[in-house]
């Protein structure tokens, strides 16, 4: 999963993209309103986090021009302005969550992965499920039939990726595009090596390889 | 304080009823006496030629009978008189069986009663001398019809006048009204303005007010900006304090503080205390209070947006809805009343299984607000340490306590009371009412 995370607070940037990173996402970072009205819809994010104080363009007009450029990204709006006369203005713009500083970081993964989960049609579930797996995002492990598998946080990240893309083929490309921020070198080969774990971990039919198109997630599940 | 309208008119009829007593008292009087000094005129003739006809007769003076007015000679007739010699008197044969006073000094004299009819008489005593004697002739003239016609007169005045009154007290009513018409209008307009219906007053008003309405207008604009200002340096100051908060909270959690478990207890405290203070007193002090007149929020185009913005946050399977009189306008700032329906909305969403909602009535009294839910609701014994400051229950926000002391503070800001009920669903309903502005 690959997240824009637009603020202008560096120090509390700094802490976000930390818990980010360990929650097993790919993060961006943008600091200034007219960098992320371009970047944010030129580049392939899975979802974008967006600070309504920035310098340059304000967020809610770097928002109102994304949505009228047709970006369909989920946006999670982090503010201190919490009114609800501003919350209201904030949907109207076009934003899919809202969350007040200060927050407990946990309850900005939670929300992330929530609107991720809402963003991929599997509404209304407490935790991420797919093809009989159930992933547990807090421990980074995926449990079936019970049983508690571990995983490494690049087959977390990968198999994630996955889970919320079943019956889908998905390139290797465009599974780099989504798993490494815009800094990482992309390695293909990396991939296939995670690929492989995985399907030592969770058995050979969870992922198969469609020759020259990429990889299905869960194409035979039940 | 009494209406102008009053005023005016009580200060008009008192004016008129003395000017216009004192004018006709005032003409009467000249005009009676002017009447009278041309009927002393007459009398004064009437006297020289009783004179005349007192010629020199076989037995010294005697009146020629010849000369003398038949009027002298009918019983009543209104015309008498009287000459005194020195010794003797004579009088008229109108006079018949009554006598005329001889009148103390000589002149003219008013308001003589005489005779059965009760005839008032005007009496003019003059004196003479005529071959060697002192002679004194009072002449009479009955005086009432001049009188009575003098009565009527007066009557058909009063009549008039009253009349006069009438009309110019309508007159009057319709002048005024006219003239104040302006002023109706600038108290509609400020009902209207109270009622939420506008935000400014017309400045067409005539030069007299025109003062009052600029001032009220400016007033109005300098109260909506600066509240504005504040708003805006509070939603900075917030700001500014939030974003340092939300880094150190982040940094509280921090897997370096992993083997201090008490030390990231206590940050973690303290810096919940900050951020729940800073909330609520930010929120307290955002609130516009009654500052504005013309505030009001639009139901049919803002209920929507605020139940979608409810729904994005959580989740689309509750079911938010509002009932409301199409066209409502709730007299309260729009943002103080969109935090205290959200706040109130809020909470019901996270207590609430499937379903939510608002009900906005206007009653005689004001208006009353129900936000109800299909959650657990609360115990009716445990419902009064909801609303008691300072309880756990209501000051913690996050999933446990109510959230509802910015919801006390906006109702107390406006007068209004607060209440929880139990919801036909069986959850909690918060009722809350609201005085008329």
């Amino acid at each position: 999963m690959r997240l824009l995370l637009v603020e202008d607070h560096v120090p509390l940037a700094d802490e976000l993209m930390a818990g980010l990173i360990r929650q097993g996402y790919a993060v961006d970072w943008l600091a200034d309103g007219r960098d992320a009205v371009y970047q944010g819809s030129s580049e392939p994010y899975d979802l974008i986090i967006l600070d309504l104080g920035l310098p340059g363009v304000p967020g809610l007009e770097v928002l109102a021009q994304w949505r009228a450029g047709g970006l369909a990204t989920p946006v999670l709006i982090l503010t201190a302005r919490g009114s609800w006369a501003e919350r209201i203005e904030g949907l109207k713009a076009g934003a899919d969550d809202y969350l007040t500083k200060p927050f407990h970081p946990e309850e900005l993964h939670l929300r992330v992965q929530a609107l991720l989960r809402r963003s991929h049609g599997q509404v209304n579930q407490p935790t991420l499920k797919s093809a009989g797996l159930h992933l547990d995002e807090g421990r980074q492990c995926v449990v079936r039939d019970g049983t508690d598998i571990q995983l490494t946080a690049a087959e977390f990240r990968l198999l994630r990726y996955f889970m919320l893309h079943p019956e889908q083929i998905l390139s290797k490309s465009h599974l780099a595009e989504h798993l490494y921020d815009g800094e990482t070198e992309r390695d293909s080969n990396v991939l296939e090596v995670h690929v492989n774990h995985l399907r030592r971990k969770l058995g050979r039919s969870v992922i198969e390889t469609r020759r020259g198109q990429g990889y299905l997630f869960g194409g035979q599940a039940q | 304080m009494r209406s102008i309208q009053r005023r005016l008119s009580l200060g008009l009829i008192g004016v008129m009823v003395v000017v216009g007593l004192v004018l006709a008292q005032t003409s009467l009087w000249l005009f009676e006496l002017g009447l009278q000094r041309y009927l002393e005129a007459g009398l004064r003739n009437d006297s020289e030629n009783l004179l005349v006809a007192l010629v020199r007769g076989p037995q010294g003076l005697q009146l020629d009978e010849r000369r003398l007015s038949p009027a002298y000679q009918r019983p009543f007739s209104g015309h008498y008189f009287r000459i005194d010699f020195a010794d003797v008197h004579w009088r008229s044969r109108s006079l018949w069986d009554q006598e005329l006073p001889r009148l103390d000094h000589p002149g003219l004299h008013s308001n003589l009663q005489l005779g059965p009819e009760g005839q008032k008489l005007l009496v003019l005593r003059t004196d003479y001398r005529r071959l060697g004697q002192g002679i004194s002739i009072s002449v009479a003239q009955d005086y009432t019809p001049v009188r009575d016609s003098f009565r009527r007169m007066q009557q058909v005045g009063l009549g008039l006048g009253l009349a006069g009154l009438l009309l110019i007290l309508l007159l009057q009513r319709l002048t005024v009204r006219r003239a104040l018409r302006p002023l109706d209008r600038a108290r509609e307009q400020i009902a209207q303005l109270q009622r939420g219906q506008r935000s400014q007053l017309d400045e067409q008003v005539p030069r007299e007010l025109e003062p009052l309405v600029a001032q009220i207008n400016h007033l109005l604009a300098h109260t909506e900006d600066s509240l504005k200002r504040s708003r805006n340096a509070l939603g900075n100051l917030g700001h500014a304090l939030k974003t340092p908060l939300a880094v150190l909270q982040s940094l509280a959690s921090n897997a370096k503080l992993d083997p201090y478990p008490e030390l990231r207890k206590l940050l973690l405290d303290q810096l919940e205390q900050v951020r729940q203070r800073l909330n609520r007193e930010l929120n307290r002090a955002r609130l516009s209070g009654d500052a504005l007149p013309g505030a009001h929020l639009d139901c049919d185009a803002e209920l929507p947006g605020l139940l979608a913005t409810l729904n994005m946050i959580h989740g689309e399977h509750l079911q938010l809805s509002y009932v409301a009189p199409p066209g409502l306008h709730l007299p309260w700032d729009r943002e103080d009343l969109l935090e205290l329906l959200g706040n109130l909305l809020d909470n019901a969403c996270k207590w609430a299984d499937a379903e939510v909602r608002l009900t906005v009535n206007e009653t005689t009294a004001g208006f009353s607000l129900a936000v109800e839910d299909d959650g657990p609701g609360i115990p009716k014994d445990r419902r009064d340490q909801v609303f008691s400051r300072g309880t756990r229950l209501d000051e913690q926000t996050d999933g446990h306590g109510l959230g509802l002391g910015i919801v006390r503070d906006i109702v107390d800001s406006w007068g209004g009371m607060l209440a929880l009920d139990d919801s036909e669903w069986g959850g909690l309903k918060v009722v809350i009412e609201l005085p008329k502005r």
